[in-house]
């Protein structure tokens, strides 16, 4: 199993870069994306018909030849996976004055489930032949959600300025609002006490939107407790306060593996060792508690600066897949 | 509706609760576990359309998952209607 730890400079392992794309590509194709089309299908929200419509109205562009270079293409391939995530996530604030229940999405996408469950592609054959594989795929995802953003526009449910305003608003949003949130509690002990305690309304102070997916939990770090935060059922995240969790969050094997043996996992996965003196607590989240971890403050940090302190907060970190080590 | 446990409770969680809500784990079914917190009901119109049942914070010990020995636990967040009292 290859650790998990993050990005580098250089990518080492090329493998493990097309299997997390191959992976969370099905994640966001089989649950985010092709569901919403039947969803929006079977409410009458669009028809078939206007789903042609929109197909025939949309000017084909030549897909452009991916780059000779392996490593670049590979990095081309993530980056248009990174594009059709924010796309898909745009798509899905059209309808958002019909008040289609999250929940009923996942229900529908089989969640609960598995018969309901769209079948998963499988991407076989050499590196290069899954990496076009994926590259297809990517394309024919990119076009659905370009497809059903079309006939929603061509209906009226949406204007295309106001897809434009949220798709900027959605592409803000990252882990530096953790990271702020994060740096202010380590400086500041009564903020901490009331992010503790209140959660999303504690944010405020920093002119954070608080997002309004439910309750804001804040499993706090310390001397004798490692968090660690999953969603076994989908791949609940105060995703509205902080962005998307890192990838493999969404992924069956940590969902899996985080809750059977909690700290044997984030030493394999993430080659994370938590001290025999430190006890492991996995958060398994519903929608109506999104957990975040307060990570602890490195030492070394004395007298820094409260930008200098977000600076040092990681995606990771939120989720508890990693410590802050000392700068 | 009443929250019938507190923090410090210990609760077994049910097998089968076919009216319940469905966001119940199936590794925690069964299963004996402590409340650690209570949330109440949450309003959460953007993720389903009535409020749920009382929700709960229960922390299982990874050993009584069939997980190895150790003092390391899982929290589940439980709604009411799945848990009963243990002693």
């Amino acid at each position: 199993m290859t650790a998990m730890s993050g990005d580098h400079p250089h990518m080492q392992d090329f493998e493990g870069h097309v299997s997390a794309v191959a992976s969370d590509l099905e994640y966001f194709r089989r649950k985010r994306i092709e569901p919403r089309v039947l969803n929006y299908l079977r409410r009458g929200f669009v028809t078939w018909a206007e789903l042609f419509a929109a197909h025939d109205s949309l000017s084909s562009e030549p897909v452009p030849d991916p780059p000779p270079d392996l490593e670049l293409r590979i990095r081309s391939l993530e980056d248009s996976l990174d594009a059709l995530i924010l796309d898909a996530a745009t798509a899905g604030t059209a309808l958002a004055h019909h008040a289609v229940a999250i929940d009923d999405g996942r229900r529908e996408r089989g969640d609960y489930n598995a018969e309901f469950r769209l079948a998963t592609h499988s991407y076989e054959g050499d590196l290069e032949t899954r990496i076009s594989q994926l590259e297809t795929t990517i394309a024919e995802s990119a076009h659905l959600v370009a497809v059903l953003m079309a006939a929603l526009v061509a209906k009226g449910e949406v204007g295309v300025d106001e897809l434009a305003a949220n798709r900027q608003r959605l592409s803000e949003l990252g882990h530096h609002n953790g990271a702020r949130i994060v740096a202010r509690a380590w400086v500041d002990p009564e903020f901490k006490q009331r992010l503790l305690e209140t959660g999303r309304e504690a944010v405020r102070e920093l002119d954070i939107p608080p997002g309004r997916l439910g309750k804001l939990g804040v499993a706090e770090n310390t001397d004798d407790t490692h968090n660690i935060v999953v969603c076994t059922l989908c791949s609940c995240y105060p995703h509205d306060l902080l962005g998307n969790p890192p990838w493999w969050y969404r992924t069956d094997e940590y969902k899996t593996r985080i809750v059977a043996d909690p700290r044997a996992t984030v030493a394999d996965m993430f080659g994370l060792d938590v001290g025999s003196d430190r006890r492991v607590v996995v958060h398994d989240s519903t929608s109506d508690v999104r957990w975040m971890v307060l990570p602890r403050r490195p030492a070394g940090t004395e007298g820094w600066s409260e930008d200098e302190l977000a600076a040092l907060v990681t995606a990771e970190s939120l989720v508890g897949s990693a410590e802050i080590h000392e700068p | 509706m009443t929250e019938r446990f507190a923090p410090g409770d210990r609760v077994r969680v049910r097998v089968e609760q076919p009216e319940g809500n469905p966001r119940t784990p199936a590794y925690v079914r069964g299963r004996m576990g402590v409340v650690v917190e209570r949330h109440g009901v949450i309003e959460n119109p953007l993720d389903h359309h009535f409020p749920y049942p009382p929700l709960y914070s229960v922390a299982f010990r990874v050993e009584d998952l069939n997980g190895p020995p150790g003092p390391d636990v899982v929290v589940a967040d439980l709604h009411d209607e799945w848990l009963e009292a243990a002693l």
